[in-house]
């Protein structure tokens, strides 16, 4: 039996007092402790920003990486021992700014992992620039009159790609984003967490009052996330008009794993895999010449 | 040496290249060594392609300065190659091509080419018409060559059917005064496999369990991600990614769960894999990466070659981490250094890179390979939990005990950021404070020790040195050494007593060894790029100058003629 110790470490968060990224720190160690993962094999992988400092604060296998491209790293991971539960988290600039390709290509893949995105809609750890999310108009250090390009949609954008776990959670209610989490987590592929998670610091417009004023769920509005279209309108509401806008699970569907098709997977883990011998190198090579 | 080559030329669509590879087959079958090259073009139909290829009773270097036979299907084929066929040579072309001016010194040999191809099934079936004609040039018996030929197209009878037609015209449309009139070596005993250095390369990884591979198509590079792709059922991992940058981070990925990883490219690819190459070097994690290089900069010439990425992989990426940079010289070394990277990169749990080319990747070799010789070293693993883990201790030797995901009790944090010996950030809040300024120190110091390490364990070799006793050195590396290695013999010829010193391991070097070796000798550079990067980085380590270079890099492989007459100019001053 797993308790909050075996999952906290003793390192002090990085995130300023009244961060959303607490918030999404008590719901993953929750969504774990829940689950009753083992800690020694779950891998989280985070990239840069300040939301990607979350590795250090539990005391799973960790990778922190390079900026946008915690995804190929997590996909590296499972794919190379598919045993394992591995865990994507970052922010908004790493994930639908720097490194948006890589998130529409894991999508396509469903590889199982689970991919916690804390999107603030703005640059945090770099002092308050325009993100890609930055609602039209926000004014920031990089846009003094206002942001004048969309904001990505993430959700919208997940499900166009195919993606078979879309939710969205916000950092001020905990419990409903560790149920989303926990069952990205149960979800067999490719799940996407967005993470409504307010900086205090730098993002004056999006606030915890601004989404409490806006927020309602998708799990009391009657929502059926088996319905693609149904999904879609709900994913749109964001664009159309954020005055209100829906949290919680959007869509959920079967669907086979890459590691379920991949003929090297069919296998076993490819970790667990012997080593050729040296007649099956001399086999290769008599078939080659 | 005796030996003999034959050159097909045509235009892309032709079948050039699977002629090309039948014929090193076929002769290869013969008991013969082989070394074969293709030219090619970036595009899909027309231009001039063309394929030669050499056989010998002894082991070659190269794919000959000149040829016996000439094979042209098209015009332009004749004009690109009608200068290299040796005097008393043939020229063998399509009599259905207009005004053909041919040599005072060379025979000239128009066939009906596409007449006897059609009267087989079609125009497309030329090259097998040419190989018939070849075969009866070079006095090979019919029956053993169609052996080897229609053994390809068991399959499709009607292919079959077709080929063995065409092959018989070709054989036939010659009368039995010209079989044999190239007069072929008796064969010898040579190399059991053929191959070229993308494949064996592949086969060495494979052979020393690398069981992931990743990569973006990039020619010369792409062959290798076919091999992996066509041999999943190994239980080996490959994926195509969506760009250079998920290939390499995939890798670091899949090499932290323990699974020995590699992924390849050109030196286009290569350059959006360098931030992750910093983030292997700075987490420790061992990864394999292959650098075929093409001629640059930029697109450049995509299907020609260079030695031109040697400084850049060597130096690529901010700040200073240990890596090693491997460039095998033959494509036999292509085998053994494609499995010895995996070791170095474990042993010492940084980047390996295999430097390769465009000529090295793509020319086909007769190689005997012994996979008995391939041994595995994985490194520092700690398997048994232990009290205060501590991944990234500072170690005597600068290597710490690594913890794969999946073991009870060893979890970290693998960061790009500065660390602590657990892996805890010392970038943020920390950061500044005396005592970590000194941590800092000590961590970029641990890994840097790796570097004295792997020199103090004789773990990089020293360049091979071929006549010690020479009055003048060529200085090389990689796929430039089988050349200069052909050119001694040329300069031999030529009264010129001249050795060889060519590089592998390329980095990092031991400048005292390295310096020794190269001290009080007369040394020519000779590389595949315009600025001479290998005798800079002799000089960067060793404070040795070369002066005298032979460089080539208009997209062609230098020739051991070249050398030859290089060195010969340098040695007599004029």
């Amino acid at each position: 039996m797993f308790t909050q110790n075996d999952y906290r470490s003793s390192i002090k968060p990085i995130f300023c007092p009244g961060c959303g990224d607490y918030g999404v720190l008590a719901a993953l160690t929750k969504a774990m402790l829940d689950l009753q993962l083992d800690p020694d094999n779950t891998v989280l992988v985070s990239g840069i920003g300040c939301s990607s400092s979350i590795p250090h604060d539990l005391k799973v296998y960790g990778i922190h990486g390079i900026h946008g491209r915690l995804l190929p790293v997590a996909e590296g991971v499972k794919f190379a021992n598919k045993k394992l539960t591995v865990i994507g988290a970052g922010g908004d600039g790493d994930g639908y700014g720097i490194g948006l390709n890589h998130l529409i290509h894991a999508i396509r893949r469903n590889v199982d992992i689970t991919y916690i995105v804390m999107d603030n809609e703005i640059y945090g750890l770099t002092t308050g620039q325009a993100s890609p999310t930055s609602l039209m108009g926000h004014k920031t250090k990089t846009s003094p009159f206002g942001v004048i390009e969309k904001p990505i949609n993430p959700i919208a954008l997940a499900l166009a790609a195919g993606a078979t776990y879309v939710a969205r959670g916000f950092s001020g209610e905990p419990n409903h984003l560790a149920m989303l989490i926990e069952n990205g987590i149960k979800h067999k592929g490719f799940a996407l967490i967005d993470v409504q998670s307010p900086c205090v610091s730098f993002n004056e417009l999006n606030t915890y009052d601004w989404f409490r004023k806006r927020i309602y769920k998708l799990e009391e509005s009657g929502h059926d996330p088996s319905s693609f279209a149904k999904a879609m309108e709900k994913a749109v509401e964001f664009d159309l008009d954020n005055s209100k806008f829906p949290i919680g699970l959007f869509y959920e569907k079967e669907g086979n794993t890459y590691e379920e098709l991949d003929k090297a997977e069919q296998q076993g883990a490819i970790a667990d895999t012997p080593f050729p011998t040296g007649s099956d190198v001399l086999k290769v090579l008599e078939e080659e010449s | 040496m005796e030996s003999v080559s034959v050159r097909i030329g045509g235009a892309n669509g032709d079948g050039i290249d699977s002629a090309g590879m039948m014929l090193a087959r076929i002769f290869k079958k013969l008991g013969y060594w082989i070394f074969a090259f293709r030219g090619y073009q970036s595009v899909i139909r027309g231009g001039v392609v063309w394929y030669q290829v050499r056989l010998a009773n002894e082991k070659l270097y190269t794919y000959g300065n000149e040829v016996d036979i000439l094979v042209a299907l098209t015009k332009e084929a004749i004009e690109e190659s009608m200068s290299l066929v040796k005097a008393g040579g043939l020229l063998v072309y399509d009599s259905a091509l207009p005004n053909t001016a041919g040599r005072q010194e060379i025979k000239m040999l128009p066939l009906p080419l596409t007449e006897l191809a059609i009267k087989a099934g079609g125009s497309i079936y030329r090259n097998t018409v040419a190989i018939g004609a070849i075969c009866k040039l070079l006095g090979i018996d019919s029956n053993a060559a169609k052996d080897i030929l229609l053994a390809r197209f068991k399959k499709n009878p009607d292919v079959l059917e077709s080929n063995s037609k065409a092959f018989d015209l070709g054989y036939g449309s010659l009368g039995d005064e010209k079989r044999g009139i190239i007069k072929l070596p008796e064969p010898g005993n040579a190399g059991k496999y053929l191959l070229n250095g993308n494949t064996a390369l592949a086969i060495g990884a494979y052979a020393a369990g690398c069981k992931f591979y990743a990569a973006y198509p990039m020619t010369p590079a792409s062959s290798i991600m076919e091999w992996f792709a066509k041999h999943e059922e190994l239980g080996v991992f490959f994926k195509q990614t969506e760009d250079e940058i998920a290939a390499i981070n995939m890798v670091i990925g899949a090499s932290s769960a323990g699974v020995r990883a590699m992924c390849g490219t050109s030196g286009g690819g290569f350059s959006l894999m360098v931030e992750a190459l910093g983030l292997a070097g700075m987490i420790e994690v061992p990864i394999v990466v292959v650098e075929s290089q093409r001629t640059g900069p930029s697109t450049g010439l995509p299907t020609k070659t260079e030695q031109g990425d040697l400084l850049f992989v060597t130096h690529a990426s901010q700040g200073d981490f240990p890596r090693i940079v491997l460039a095998p010289r033959s494509v036999e070394e292509c085998f053994y250094l494609g499995a010895k990277a995996f070791n170095l990169a474990e042993k010492y749990q940084c980047p390996v890179i295999v430097l390769l080319d465009l000529f090295l990747s793509e020319h086909i070799e007769s190689v005997d390979i012994d996979p008995g010789k391939v041994s595995i070293d994985r490194g520092k693993i700690q398997k048994e939990p232990i009290k205060d883990f501590k991944r990234y201790q500072i170690t005597e030797d600068g290597i710490s005990p690594r913890s794969i995901p999946g073991t009870k009790g060893l979890a970290f944090v693998a960061a790009s950021d500065e660390h602590d010996e657990y892996g805890n950030l010392i970038s943020d809040v920390l950061v500044g404070m005396p005592e970590y300024a000194e941590l800092r120190k000590k961590m970029h110091e641990k890994r840097l020790r790796k570097l004295e390490t792997m020199l103090k364990n004789n773990d990089i070799e020293l360049p091979m040195v071929i006549n010690e006793g020479a009055e003048i050195f060529i200085v090389t590396f990689g796929s430039s050494t089988e050349s200069s290695t052909e050119a001694l013999e040329l300069l031999k010829e030529r009264g010129i007593n001249a050795g060889l010193i060519a590089f592998s391991y390329l980095h990092p070097m031991d400048s005292e060894k390295i310096k020794k070796i190269l001290e009080g000798k007369r040394l020519v550079d000779v590389e595949c790029n315009a600025t001479g990067q290998l005798a800079k980085l002799i000089a960067m380590n060793t404070g040795i100058i070369i002066k005298d270079k032979v460089l080539r890099y208009d997209g062609e492989a230098i020739t051991s003629k070249e050398i030859a007459d290089g060195v010969e100019k340098y040695f007599r001053g004029v």
